[in-house]
């Protein structure tokens, strides 16, 4: 086993930390703070606290203040937030208890920290308060998506848009869709969606949602074109150069694709861009480099859990790949344990499914990944990764026909999935004897 | 190149840092940096906060036209806080709603007549952001890039259901935003050109206009024992608004031989299965603030007069008078309260109640009471019974008459309560659409506008003549043993219970989170 921490990955990792965090933390937000707090001619953080230093019993400002770190904490991806939220949206409920804004605020803080049973909680209770809050509907679609109870998701989104439509209730009803394989019915959604946004940073978010669609039917040039009115709309958006950064790899721009990717890490370090970065630098021949950034993933992981924070699937994912497969293998079962009912159901969380089917696979327990990736891909969602993980599972288990099948699959649907998984799905349909 | 290159540095130097950042990580009790809490494809976070504001109704007048009493002009107006130079584009009618004014001709509280204004956006030049390429001269100048237009149309209802659609005008244009002096040196012009007859007596408007509503929003701070000098300041004065507005010939409206309207104004939006739900309601200004306690108003902005039974308990036994009593020593009139349903459900018999009235939230207009020669701020209060509760007219200060209602001026119990802010900052118009001009791009936002009208409060912005419990007074006739009340306790008082007022009171007015109801 070679060494975790090295000195290089470790001087990495710290440089990441400091860039990372030094931009997080420092930087004003590009994009709106918040939505105009109830009312106050001043909108935004800034003008709810001005507000709420005046006024402290307010609160119905405490929780739209707590509502809007958690959204500063998505736009930015800057968790600082969180603990503040966490002391807003109580002082809001010490002030008014009960009062679904504040109930809403506490889920969506739970979801975003992946409590998504608490999220689904909070979100149950601020509904009962007000049956037509929409933040409260909105995370509670996020609660049951997140749990893979795609069914029971699809009715709430479908009750929320029936009170109280807009962008909020329409991006989720189309990732519900999109999860359930209605990829036609996702994107007509989102076009709902563009049609009646104004906010740049919404109009960001539908852009990228759409790019996504595009791409995992193998569309480079409609993702292409998406991701880049994305960035037009709200400049440096990180999801949006990550979906620019594979589409210039799967066009074979890989200079192009590493320099996006370089500069996501600098921005934002987190596993996931970073095993994204990593894999790229291999798939160029770079491997070296490549084993550095792996590395960085795995001791960010380690100092995570250190700070009593679990490993999230991606990390999972990464370590199934590129680190430590026992701890791929833990970190899987643990996801799988918070978003899925059971083995035995056939609708679960597909990200869950996905990431413990191939952690088994990593692990040498082929027979028991099987039905894990079959659940991965029971829903229709479509991602090439998913059917190429399932197609390597049966191909270990000497299922050559699906095995065939899947693999062909996951290319067919988009053939450049991935700079580093592509050639090899390939190369193991090769193996199979071709598409047939 | 790859931005992680190892770094140079002692051995201890790097432990240093590194336990420096797992410091970071774990601070607080709470991991900073953690990949759970990063956007990972796992877990799609969506937008919780939309800027939605083109759904938010703000305020609905009914009233005689004045210069043309044979007709009833009908306003309502959206999409609070303009910023006149926030840019213009955020500015507009939604595409995908529905912008109702209703009347109700016969009392039953279901609406009989509705105007439907229904907007499209058009882009002359797709290739710029541009709102306008060049100074803006005439509504159809090839320059005002970005342009709106609306159809109209009338649905007529009997007993609630659909009994016919006419369209009433196509493609009218929308009076632009008034970007400022370099792109619009004529606004008023342009303005002018969106004023629309149409053909049967009925003129129509739709565009950008300077928020009518006048309130120091902060008289709710001294509620909660906030700086007391601040009073008398037009919280909304620099913000425009969008107005739609209609000016109908009153025998259009009514039906049989009562003259009594009801009006109220709702905003429908398209939901993904394509069906309409109502998000935004109002009828009488502040109803829903006042009237409605909080964990109702989704319910309420949701719900048709029709079903207004169920918040009649909040008229009946009004909140807001009960704070005043806890806070300022006040006493509360006894319950129940009558006289608030005459004011804010059923009209005020002889005034404006229909014959057959069923009691539901609306603004009640008696459409043959002739237009006041001098109206009064305080309408009905003031002795002009052109004004406010009965129907509602722009100059109307409605925040003063409804505190004064509401602490028993209907009932014989005098008081002088007000917010100190007696007019708009911006001069009304002496013809259809009466709305004032949007404040321009170029405008400072607050400046005064040319023609504005005297606040009529004499202390305006010296604390030490006008405060929260006589700001509004224009005769002296408060109820106090020698007509004033001490604001010391009021202070001291104002931290109990305060928190509950934001619930009820106006600041909130402008917020409306709202749910909705099929309602196609």
């Amino acid at each position: 086993m070679r060494p975790l921490l090295t000195g290089a990955s470790v001087a990495g990792l710290v440089a990441a930390l400091t860039l990372g965090s030094a931009v997080a933390f420092g930087r004003p937000s590009g994009e709106r703070a918040a939505a105009a707090p109830a009312g106050a001619p001043a909108p935004g953080i800034p003008g709810l606290q001005k507000r709420l230093r005046e006024q402290p019993r307010d609160a119905a400002g405490w929780a739209s203040l707590g509502i809007a770190y958690v959204e500063q904490a998505r736009v930015t991806a800057d968790p600082a937030y969180y603990p503040k939220a966490e002391e807003v949206l109580h002082r809001s409920l010490r002030e008014a208890p009960g009062n679904d804004g504040a109930l809403a605020g506490l889920g969506a803080l739970a979801a975003a920290r992946h409590d998504f049973h608490g999220a689904l909680r909070y979100a149950d209770r601020a509904l009962k308060a007000n049956p037509y809050a929409q933040r409260a509907a909105a995370v509670r679609v996020d609660a049951l998506v997140e749990l893979g109870r795609y069914g029971d998701a699809l009715a709430a989104a479908r009750r929320a848009d029936a009170v109280r439509p807009g962008v909020p209730v329409f991006t989720r009803l189309a990732y519900v869709r999109e999860l359930r394989g209605e990829v036609a019915e996702a994107r007509r959604v989102l076009g709902l969606a563009r049609a009646s946004a104004t906010d740049r940073g919404d109009l960001a978010y539908i852009a990228v949602q759409l790019g996504e669609l595009a791409w995992n039917d193998g569309d480079l040039g409609r993702a292409g074109r998406e991701y880049a009115e994305a960035l037009r709309l709200s400049p440096g958006h990180l999801p949006a150069l990550d979906g620019e950064a594979r589409v210039r790899a799967a066009r074979g721009d890989t200079a192009g694709a590493l320099a996006v990717r370089a500069g996501i890490v600098k921005r934002l370090p987190l596993p996931q861009y970073v095993t994204e970065y990593g894999e790229l630098l291999e798939s160029a021949g770079r491997r070296d480099e490549a084993e550095r950034q792996y590395a960085v993933a795995t001791a960010w992981a380690r100092i995570a859990r250190a700070g009593g924070v679990d490993a999230d699937l991606e990390t999972a994912l990464s370590e199934s790949d590129h680190g430590d497969t026992g701890d791929a293998l833990r970190a899987a079962r643990a996801e799988y344990r918070r978003r899925c009912p059971g083995a035995r159901v056939r609708q679960c969380s597909v990200h869950a499914a996905d990431a413990l089917a191939w952690a088994l696979h990593v692990n040498g327990r082929d027979g028991e990944a099987l039905r894990y990736a079959r659940q991965a891909t029971a829903t229709g969602y479509r991602r090439a990764s998913f059917r190429f993980h399932l197609g390597l599972i049966e191909m270990a288990l000497g299922e050559r026909a699906a095995a065939r099948r899947d693999l062909a699959g996951s290319l067919r649907r988009n053939p450049a999935f991935s700079p580093l998984w592509a050639p090899r799905a390939k190369a193991a349909l090769d193996e199979l004897g071709g598409a047939s | 190149m790859p931005t992680l290159h190892p770094a140079g540095g002692t051995s201890r130097a790097r432990v240093a840092a590194l336990a420096a950042a797992a410091g970071l990580l774990c601070a607080g009790g709470f991991a900073g940096l953690a990949p759970r809490q990063g956007t990972a494809s796992s877990h799609r976070e969506a937008p919780l906060i939309s800027g939605q504001p083109q759904y938010d109704n703000t305020d609905v007048y009914a009233f005689v036209s004045p210069d043309k009493p044979d007709t009833t002009t009908l306003i309502a107006n959206f999409i609070p806080f303009q910023d006149p130079a926030g840019g213009p584009n955020f500015s507009k009618f939604a595409r995908d709603a529905r912008y109702d004014l209703n009347v109700d001709n016969d009392g039953d509280s279901l609406p009989d007549l509705t105007y439907r204004f229904r907007f499209h956006d058009r882009l002359k030049n797709a290739n710029t952001f541009l709102y306008n390429t060049g100074p803006v001269t005439s509504l159809d100048d090839p320059d005002l890039n970005f342009t709106q237009t609306y159809d109209l149309t009338l649905v007529r209802r009997v007993g609630g259901q659909v009994r016919s659609t006419h369209t009433l005008a196509g493609n009218a244009p929308v009076a632009p935003s008034n970007v400022g002096k370099a792109s619009m040196p004529d606004y008023a012009r342009l303005r002018a050109q969106a004023v629309r007859p149409l053909g049967d007596g009925t003129t129509s408007f739709a565009g950008q206009a300077d928020d009518p509503f006048f309130l120091d929003l902060r008289v709710f701070d001294l509620l909660y024992g906030a700086n007391l000098k601040e009073v008398g300041n037009d919280t909304l004065s620099g913000y425009n608004v969008n107005t739609v507005a209609l000016q109908i010939p009153t025998r259009h409206l009514v039906t049989g031989h009562d003259p009594v309207i009801g009006v109220n104004s709702t905003v429908s939006r398209l939901s993904a299965s394509g069906a309409y739900a109502q998000v935004s309601r109002l009828g009488s200004p502040l109803v829903n603030e006042v009237v409605v306690p909080r964990g109702k108003k989704d319910a309420f902005n949701a719900s048709t007069p029709w079903q207004d039974a169920q918040f009649a308990g909040f008229v009946t036994d009004p909140e807001l008078p009960k704070l005043i009593e806890k806070i300022y020593k006040i006493p509360a009139p006894p319950g129940p309260r009558k006289d608030l349903v005459q004011a804010f459900l059923t009209g005020v018999p002889g005034l404006n109640q229909p014959a057959h009235v069923r009691p539901a939230e609306l603004l009640r207009l008696n459409t043959s009471v002739r237009p006041a020669a001098k109206p009064d701020r305080l309408g009905v209060l003031g002795g002009d019974k052109a004004g406010f509760p009965n129907g509602r007219r722009l100059t109307d200060d409605v925040v003063d008459i409804e505190l004064q209602a509401v602490e028993g001026e209907l009932l014989g119990k005098k008081n002088d309560l007000g917010d100190a802010v007696n007019a708009n900052d911006a001069g009304f118009g002496t013809s259809f659409p009466y709305v004032a001009q949007p404040h321009s791009g170029s405008d400072v936002r607050g400046a005064r506008k040319p023609g504005t009208k005297a606040a009529g409060t004499a202390g305006r912005g010296d604390g030490g003549k006008v405060n929260f419990l006589n700001a509004g007074a224009t005769e002296s006739t408060s109820g106090g043993e020698d007509g004033t009340i001490s604001l010391a306790p009021v202070a001291a008082a104002a931290g109990a219970g305060a928190f509950l007022l934001t619930g009820g009171l106006l600041w909130l007015r402008r917020r409306r989170p709202s749910a909705g109801r099929h309602e196609s």
